[in-house]
């Protein structure tokens, strides 16, 4: 807060009062075990958020659902930290689960999002497909962070992002999961490409209603 | 079977809950209002923390727990995360407290556009400085 108040308004007790509360959100998405779980931990303050899955065909073969009939949802733990930047502004990660059957849940989370993350390992990158051409499509900047795994082989990020077909815009880089600092690296690198993105005559063109 | 001595919930470690999470909710899934508020979304207590809105009739322990939580601004998140309940569980109980004129909306979804370069700006500074 930049200076106390003096001009007698202080003391109500009430909620306006209160800084108003600023909360973004960035996706960490990524196929499994691409370490959205180990990349969220390492940045932020983890907190337990249970949300619902919709059971349905494409969890026949992994949900048991004998003995359930007639059950719709189970209650799933989601990848979710926090990371406080300010008394009135906080960030949220949430880590989106990549498996098809998930994919309700990315709409939701992807509406009025910063941005996304998504985390490639090089062994199976494919797995990072659907991530990218969701990004894309719903025009949601990100930034593709090759996750440095010990016993995977090192691939130069070019080489990745032509094996992704990434737009020039797009930064592709290389992280390990586990460190702050490289983490820190992959965020800024996508707070950065917004920014310049807002700047870019591209995105200023693209705010103008068509012609 | 017992109930756990730190939250006095009946719990059986192996599997989850006794409690289905939408019994809290009388089984209702769908928000009263018909609003999904967005999981950033910034809920907050009407009036002071004395018990205003307070109303034990129509509210369950749980919409008074959540109803302590929004004595400050609050992210939708962060009611779910710190109540233990399943997000979808929070927007009805959150709904009855909005109808309930107890609890109202700061902000809903994030600007559909990005934010300012000025919040960004922000953003960076804050992460560089973790």
């Amino acid at each position: 807060m930049g200076s106390a108040r003096s001009d007698g308004t202080d003391g109500g007790g009430g909620a306006d009062d209160v800084p108003v509360l600023a909360a973004h959100k960035i996706l960490i998405a990524g196929g499994f075990g691409a370490g959205k779980t180990t990349l969220v931990a390492a940045i932020s303050e983890v907190r337990p958020l249970l949300t619902e899955e919709r059971l349905s065909s494409a969890g026949a073969g992994l949900d048991d659902l004998r003995g359930v009939v007639g059950k719709t949802t189970t209650t799933v733990a989601m990848d979710f930290g926090r990371i406080t930047i300010s008394e009135r502004l906080v960030l949220y990660l949430f880590g989106v689960p990549g498996q098809e059957r998930f994919w309700f849940m990315w709409d939701e989370l992807a509406y009025g999002a910063l941005g996304a993350v998504v985390l490639a390992d090089v062994r199976r990158l494919r797995d990072c497909f659907p991530s990218v051409n969701y990004f894309e499509t719903r025009k949601l900047p990100f930034v593709v962070a090759i996750n440095c795994f010990d016993d995977a082989p090192r691939y130069d990020p070019e080489e990745v992002r032509v094996a992704l077909d990434l737009d020039p815009d797009v930064p592709a880089l290389l992280c390990d999961a586990r460190q702050l600092s490289s983490v820190k690296n992959v965020l800024t690198t996508l707070v950065e490409s917004i920014s310049a993105e807002n700047q870019s005559p591209r995105g200023m063109v693209s705010a103008l209603p068509p012609v | 079977m017992r109930p756990d001595g730190r939250d006095g919930k009946w719990v059986r470690r192996d599997l989850g809950p006794v409690v289905r999470p939408y019994a809290v909710t009388g089984g209702r899934t769908e928000p009263a209002d018909g609003e999904v508020l967005d999981l950033v979304a910034v809920v907050v207590a009407v009036g002071s923390d004395s018990g205003a809105g307070d109303d034990p009739i129509r509210q369950t322990p749980e919409h008074r727990k959540i109803l302590r939580l929004c004595q400050r601004p609050v992210t939708v998140a962060d009611v779910a995360s710190d109540t233990a309940l399943p997000v979808g569980v929070v927007r009805v109980l959150l709904a009855d407290l909005i109808l309930q004129d107890a609890v109202r909306v700061v902000r809903n979804q994030p600007a559909a556009q990005l934010p300012g370069n000025d919040v960004l700006k922000e953003i960076l500074n804050g992460l560089r400085a973790l």
